[in-house]
């Protein structure tokens, strides 16, 4: 009876599948097919014609590795610091903010909803030269006397960080919301201290969680532009960047596609390798 | 009148006669390009894309000290034709992407009248890809009110496809609390005490139109020669650490905040900033002009936007029209108009450029943004 | 001779240890409150600034106090529609995305089918595709089929679906995951068929999971740019009018719109506050 859920092949996960994959195979397969299309194409815009044009992709890692690694860098950086920073606070919230706690996750979905300029004209305010932040920064030593915070990686990285900080925190909590109490008064009765017991019931417990969150954190902040756009130099510049000019400046439509491809599959190797670590059941359960 | 532009439009003619030459069979290899477009009747509507509060509003022309309707509602009352008025532009490139593909396959895009900037690749795209459809000038007599000095550009020497909507001029601006003023390129890319508060934008014309006036280049004429030494100041200057970043339009806030100490920047910004402590001014070897124009897209209705750009051109409008958005028209007589409406405003020369301003300001060559070698240059400057 | 561990009589305890007992008891709220400190620092300053009244057309340099802007919020032309436009397709989306995904992550975490992986693999890949080509690519596919869509409210509903629903998998596989099967198991022994036990049993489970991923879902919604650009025609979201305007101005009522909305949601998650307070009242008091 139980084993219906478990055991039961036919044709329930793909009517379950249905819906979401249809939706998917059209509006998003069909256009990347496109893409890939486009990829093998060469010429000058407007006039493209499909010659198998495989150079552009080896162009694209032969012109652009230092974006491409450098993209990796920053998101991988982010991601671990989105991950540090909300831990904390989603165990809070998951444990000890009882019937606050859906204003809490609120909070966390809340900059989303001041538009992405509108909040990075509150962060230039906030952490220009002249500013209370670098001010006092300098003058605790911690930046030089012309040290600044703004146009330099610290800002993108930080940037991307606060941007992609929901996209952790949320998964998280969702897999420690779900975490039975008793499990923690268990532990303590057989003697684990506070920090065994997180260590050996709660964190394992959490990793679905963890997982899900640094992938949806990850994937995409390997692809951003934005912040490198708004807070960086050109010593910042990130593979978004680079899609983002080949496809409005350049009109350069077959090698923008093909390093869309590469950024892909090269996210898609970090994945199998991240899948690899932690085990591919977290991943796909 | 002015004496450096003439010149410039003489040796402009003398490329615009070989480009001329060229156009037909451009057109032809378009397969004449443009789709269905109109029956010669002027519709009852207008759909008009523009750039964002580019136009005078009830708001604008309080504060401008104009009184009445605004000047699409005048549009309508005397002519009947409703304009739908879309303010989609927010990006030369980014809305070019958005249409290329429907004009590429010879669709209308559902407008009669786009705005696209000169110094850019994209207006010139447009109007040799055979996108752009020719203006009916029986219906614009208003067209002999055009400034001489903008009569034949290089990417339009009959002025055929495309009317300017507003000009903005390239400049210097800096913050008095932390500079004195900045007159010219070389001290903004070379002096140190203004070491890392540098700004340069991120286009192509602007920012290396103004350093080839400083190299003693013509920007309107560009070689490799000259656009390799205009590269090669602004990669010096990036890797001294002098410029702090490449910047769209969101130089503005750095300059208002003090993290910049000087940038280059349009006048319309700097009006528009509205701080008393950044002031702008143009460059000692001179400025760049830029100019936003009106085109009529593949599918728009001819005769309709062709009554609308005639309406426009009348120097009343313009005048209200450049009083209610800050930029500055290519109508003659404009600045005489709005005096009468508004002396002082009128006497703003960042929206009503004096005749010796007007003599400092240079256009860009257009066959230099389409490049792609001086494309890929540019944006390996930048990191990308 | 060994003693059972027990806290020591509280009087002889020194102030030290009980000073550190209360910091080790509240260092996490503490923690906890400064990175919502940090979270919300820009969208206090976003809400000063609605009360700016700016010397020019920028809102970047705070000048003086007014009322004005909170009073006149739509004077801007466009600003409303914008608004109006956003919240309809991100509620919209949000709630399809949340059930197409949903559907999806039961079937791939609950079921070994064949195409399993390539699923996981088609969730992931919209995430990995960087925006700019996913909404050029996809404004290619409605050109190609405009007798069926035309751009602008529908197309820009398709689009965000299409982006949300990898977002939803994720999160929601994450609940399910190490989701009890013994609940649901009781159910269908005490005679609930499937349908019921998902309704009474399982949904209610995983409806938390569901509320996280809707919120990401809306949040990813309301805040798109690059994609709804793309796909808009010449409609406009909150978004796209922000980008537009900012060319020549950034006028106060932009951040009114957006402290608005923000304020507007902390007072609906307020009353969700005082709500449970008083049912777990209740519920106390009944017992």
């Amino acid at each position: 009876m139980g084993t219906f859920f478990h055991r039961h092949r036919g044709a329930t996960p793909y009517l379950l599948l249905a819906p979401g994959v249809l939706w998917l195979a059209i509006f998003f397969l069909i256009p990347l097919a496109f893409l890939g299309y486009e990829s093998l194409q060469s010429g000058l815009f407007p006039s493209f014609e499909f010659t198998w044009q495989f150079s552009n992709f080896s162009d694209g890692i032969r012109d652009y590795h230092e974006q491409f690694i450098r993209s990796f860098v920053y998101a991988g950086i982010a991601t671990a610091a989105c991950l540090l920073l909300a831990y904390p606070l989603v165990y809070w919230i998951a444990f000890r903010a009882g019937p606050w706690r859906n204003l809490f996750l609120l909070f966390i979905v809340a900059p989303f909803f001041v538009t992405y300029l509108v909040r990075t004209i509150a962060w230039l305010n906030i952490l220009a030269d002249q500013g209370p932040v670098v001010s006092i920064l300098r003058d605790l030593h911690i930046l030089g006397p012309d040290g600044r915070l703004l146009a330099t990686t610290f800002a993108v990285v930080s940037g991307i960080t606060y941007n992609f900080f929901p996209f952790m925190a949320l998964p998280i909590y969702v897999s420690l919301e779900q975490m039975d109490q008793r499990l923690l008064e268990a532990a303590k009765d057989l003697y684990a201290s506070p920090t065994q017991a997180f260590i050996r019931v709660t964190l394992p417990l959490s990793a679905p969680g963890i997982v899900a969150g640094t992938l949806l954190t990850f994937i995409p902040a390997a692809g951003d532009f934005i912040n490198a756009a708004l807070l960086g130099t050109p010593n910042q510049a990130m593979i978004g960047n680079v899609i983002q000019s080949k496809f409005l400046e350049s009109l350069d439509y077959p090698s923008a596609a093909a390093l869309s491809f590469i950024l892909m599959g090269l996210i898609l190797v970090s994945l199998l390798v991240y899948a690899r670590i932690v085990g591919s059941e977290r991943l796909t359960g | 009148m002015n004496p450096r532009l003439t010149r410039q439009e003489l040796l402009r003619r003398g490329a615009a006669g070989s480009a001329l030459l060229a156009f037909p069979s451009l057109l032809a290899a378009c397969g004449g390009g443009g789709g269905g477009s109109d029956t010669g009747e002027v519709n009852d509507v207008l759909n008009f894309s523009n750039w964002e509060l580019y136009i005078d509003t009830p708001k604008t022309r309080k504060v401008a000290g104009l009184t009445g309707p605004t000047t699409l509602e005048q549009f309508t009352t005397k002519t009947g034709i409703k304009v739908n008025y879309f303010e989609d532009i927010n990006s030369n490139s980014e809305y070019f992407a958005t249409v290329q593909g429907r004009l590429r396959q010879g669709d209308g895009i559902g407008r009669d009248i786009i705005v696209s900037t000169d110094n850019d690749r994209f207006l010139g795209d447009y109007i040799s890809n055979g996108w752009a459809q020719k203006l009916d000038k029986d219906l614009i007599p208003n067209i002999s009110n055009l400034i001489a000095a903008q009569a034949s550009p290089p990417f339009d020497p009959n002025r055929e496809y495309s009317l300017p909507w507003f000009s903005g001029m390239d400049g210097i601006a800096w913050n008095t609390e932390l500079t004195g003023p900045v007159t010219s390129v070389t001290q903004l890319l070379e002096d140190p005490k203004l070491k890392g508060k540098v700004g340069v934008w991120n286009s192509m014309g602007d920012t290396l139109g103004l350093v080839m006036l400083e190299n003693g280049d013509d920007p309107a004429k560009v070689t490799d020669e000259s656009f390799d030494r205009a590269i090669a100041v602004i990669q010096k200057a990036q890797d001294a650490g002098q410029i702090r970043r490449f910047y769209g339009n969101d130089y503005a806030q750095p300059l208002a905040t003090g993290d910049l100490a000087a940038s280059m920047a349009w006048s319309g910004d700097i009006l528009n900033l509205g701080d008393p402590k950044v002031q702008w001014g143009i460059a000692e070897k001179g400025g760049i002009i830029w100019t936003d124009n009106m085109i009529i897209p593949t599918g728009g209705s001819v005769p309709t936007a062709s009554t609308y750009m005639n309406f426009v051109y009348d120097p009343q409008i313009a005048a209200e029209l450049s009083l209610g958005a800050n930029y500055i028209s290519s109508v003659t007589g404009v600045k005489d108009e709005a005096s009468k409406l508004n002396p002082d405003a009128a006497s703003n020369t960042l929206a009503f450029p004096t005749d010796d301003m007007l003599a400092q300001m240079h256009q860009n060559d257009p066959t230099m943004f389409a490049n792609p070698e001086y494309t890929k240059k540019w944006l390996a400057v930048q990191g990308k | 001779m060994t003693t059972i561990a027990a806290s020591p009589p509280r009087a002889r305890r020194s102030v030290a240890a009980r000073t550190w007992a209360f910091v080790k008891r509240h260092a996490l709220m503490v923690y906890a409150l400064l990175v919502v400190a940090y979270l919300m620092l820009p969208i206090a300053v976003v809400i000063l600034f609605s009360f700016n009244k700016p010397a020019g057309k920028f809102n970047y340099v705070w000048e003086e106090f007014t009322f004005d802007n909170w009073v006149n919020w739509n004077s801007v032309l466009g600003i409303q529609d914008a608004i109006i436009t956003s919240l309809k397709v991100g509620l919209l989306a949000t709630v399809v995305a949340t059930a197409l995904g949903t559907l999806m992550a039961m079937a791939i975490v609950r079921h070994h089918f064949v195409g399993r992986g390539a699923t996981n693999v088609l969730v992931f890949l919209p995430m990995s595709t960087p925006e700019i080509v996913l909404g050029a690519s996809l404004l290619t596919l409605f050109l190609n089929t405009s007798s069926i869509f035309q751009l602008g409210f529908i197309t820009i509903f398709i689009a965000h679906v299409m982006f949300i629903v990898s977002f939803v998998v994720v999160t929601v596989k994450a609940r399910l995951i190490g989701f009890d099967r013994h609940l649901e198991e009781a159910a269908m022994d005490l005679g609930a068929n499937e349908a019921t036990t998902f309704r009474k049993v399982t949904l209610p489970l995983i409806a938390p999971a569901m509320l996280a991923a809707a919120l990401l879902g809306f949040a990813l919604s309301i805040d798109d740019f690059v994609i709804t650009y793309f796909n808009a025609g010449g409609t406009q979201t909150f978004p796209i009018f922000v980008w537009g305007i900012a060319r020549v101005a950034v006028p106060p009522q932009v951040n009114v719109v957006a402290s608005a909305i923000f304020i507007v949601a902390i007072a609906f998650a307020l009353t969700n506050v005082f709500w449970e307070y008083r049912s777990a009242k209740r519920t106390r008091g009944a017992t």
